[in-house]
């Protein structure tokens, strides 16, 4: 397996990891998992009116996945709400060179980030599962 | 964080660098000054290089307990392994079209069973217990009167389990079979007499300890009938024609002179012990195998809490493998493991380490220290993660839980 130079730095110093803190309010909290790709993540975001403020993550997986985790929570931080609605998937995969056959894993991210979206617009459940 | 580091090289089950006095002796081989002539030419510098290839042949069959007549120098294991399977089949009486051997062969066996398999040869593949031994009772049962080969390896390249190949030797003596041993990662770690305990066939490699790619082995008893697979000359009876490379085959000689099995051995098991030492503080990890009955370079542990291939890339200056090294770019669990009844999970997440003459007690420590301070950071990362990635319900059906 290659891995972009991207990738290598985003997997060891995975910026963004961590939680949010906060009282609870304004932020977001959304998760998704495979267990068939063997996947996890979750994002924890704290928004401003319409401005994320902060944005961070955990997951389990593979170096794509921590590292397309740590670049969705960077974009995250700092873009307008309606950012969540929708995850550029193919700018990321294009950003960290991650290879077709873990897409699958990238609209993990996408879903965990969507539920975040869902959370904040109306008390959805903020988790997605994929069996 | 993984910084970039000091190489570690811990892959000794998948090839060795060549020991700087197999490099002389195949020196002395290849300039014009040396013994380069062919060793089939009736010249005087032709038998000055037959000689060299006749002290090897004498060096190599003394190392397994063999006769020299019986060795058939080949490319590799995997050309072994290919002209003891499908030779032995070739020659075989009329009738006899069947092979056993096991699931957990590397794939240079398994591979050359599925295309005898194609050729209307008919293959029982006999599994293992939990611990990756094969049992002398199920090679019994799997006998049947047209078996031509049975083929197991004496010590498991993922595992390093060490398999009972003299009792199931004596099986194929009750029942007229013969039995190939693919002895690959036996050699200099573990004492070998091919005579002694009952094979007819035995593969054996020399990158394995110490000597160049490209050379390896076959020894075949007497009595046994083998065809070639391929034609051109009469070098070595025929079995294996084609010109001899003395430097390769002289570099396979001194390799096997220096794998002392007697002086490497306890080193290679005092590593390994010292390594695990280092990794069992980890919460959760698990051995794959037995100690007790491994070889002494192979040591086998499953991560649970972490995804395999994000822990392979934090070691990435360690040289490991998952699973074997010919599988290691393929992402699917190993089969060897799978056959010890692992989850594709805990399998995934199992990597093999393997020593040599040059790995050092200090490497073992900072090996077993990075992968305490990675196997940290990569379960920090999964925190609040759900109990299937941080607990394997199963490592295997029967475990209950092993982590968390």
């Amino acid at each position: 397996m290659d891995y972009s130079a991207e990738v290598e730095r985003r997997f060891d110093s995975p910026a963004g990891a961590g939680n949010v803190s906060g009282d609870g309010s304004g932020i977001g909290v959304g998760e998704a998992e495979d267990r068939v790709l063997n996947v996890w993540v979750r994002f924890e975001v704290q928004v401003d009116g319409d401005t994320i403020r902060e944005a961070r993550f955990r997951a389990y997986g593979c170096p794509h996945t921590i590292a397309a985790a740590s670049w969705t929570a960077e974009a995250l931080r700092g873009a307008p709400v309606s950012a969540l609605e929708r995850l550029d998937v193919e700018g990321l995969q294009r950003a960290l060179n991650v290879p077709k056959e873990k897409l699958g894993k990238l609209l993990r991210i996408e879903d965990a980030v969507h539920a975040c979206w869902e959370q904040l617009s109306g008390g959805a459940t903020g988790r997605r599962v994929e069996d | 964080m993984s910084a970039r580091r000091r190489p570690i090289y811990l892959d000794h089950a998948a090839t060795t660098p060549v020991d700087p006095a197999v490099a002389a002796e195949m020196m002395r081989c290849l300039g014009p000054d040396g013994v380069f002539a062919n060793p089939s030419s009736s010249h005087a510098m032709g038998r000055a290089a037959a000689r060299v290839v006749e002290r090897a042949r004498r060096v190599v069959a003394a190392r397994i307990g063999a006769d020299p007549a019986g060795i058939v120098f080949v490319s590799g294991a995997t050309e072994a392994n290919n002209l003891a399977i499908k030779g032995v089949i070739a020659a075989a009486p009329a009738g006899r079209r069947h092979l056993v051997t096991t699931r957990i062969e590397h794939k240079s066996v398994l591979d050359t069973a599925a295309a005898v398999e194609r050729e209307g040869v008919a293959v029982t593949y006999v599994g293992c217990d939990s611990a990756g031994l094969v049992a002398p009772e199920e090679i019994e049962r799997a006998i049947r009167p047209e078996t031509a080969l049975v083929s197991v390896m004496r010590v498991n390249n993922e595992t390093g389990m060490i398999q009972p190949t003299a009792a199931i030797a004596e099986v194929c003596r009750e029942r007229g079979v013969p039995l190939h041993v693919d002895a690959v990662q036996a050699v200099g770690r573990l004492p070998l007499d091919v005579r002694r305990d009952g094979f007819a066939l035995c593969s054996v490699s020399a990158h394995k300890v110490g000597g160049p790619k490209g050379i390896g082995a076959l020894w075949i008893r007497g009595d046994v009938a083998v065809a070639p697979l391929v034609h051109g000359g009469e070098q070595q009876r025929g079995l294996r024609p084609g010109t001899l490379p003395t430097h390769q085959i002289a570099g396979m000689g001194k390799a096997f002179e220096l794998a002392d099995p007697a002086e490497e051995g306890p080193r290679l098991a005092a590593l390994r012990a010292r390594l695990w030492s280092g990794l069992e503080r980890i919460d959760g990890v698990r051995m794959n195998g037995d100690p007790q009955l491994a070889a002494p370079h192979i040591l086998n542990v499953a991560f649970p809490g972490v995804d395999g291939e994000a822990l392979r890339f934090a070691l990435r200056e360690i040289a490991v493998s998952a699973g074997s090294a010919c599988m290691s770019d393929n992402p699917e669990a190993s089969h060897v493991l799978s056959a010890m009844g692992l989850t594709d999970a805990a399998a995934t997440a199992s990597i093999r380490f393997s020593f040599g003459r040059t790995t050092t007690a200090d490497e073992i420590d900072e090996t077993a220290a990075r992968i305490r301070e990675e196997v940290e950071r990569l379960r920090r990362l999964a925190l609040g993660a759900p109990s299937w990635c941080s607990a394997w319900r199963s490592l295997r059906a029967t475990d209950g839980p092993v982590f968390g």
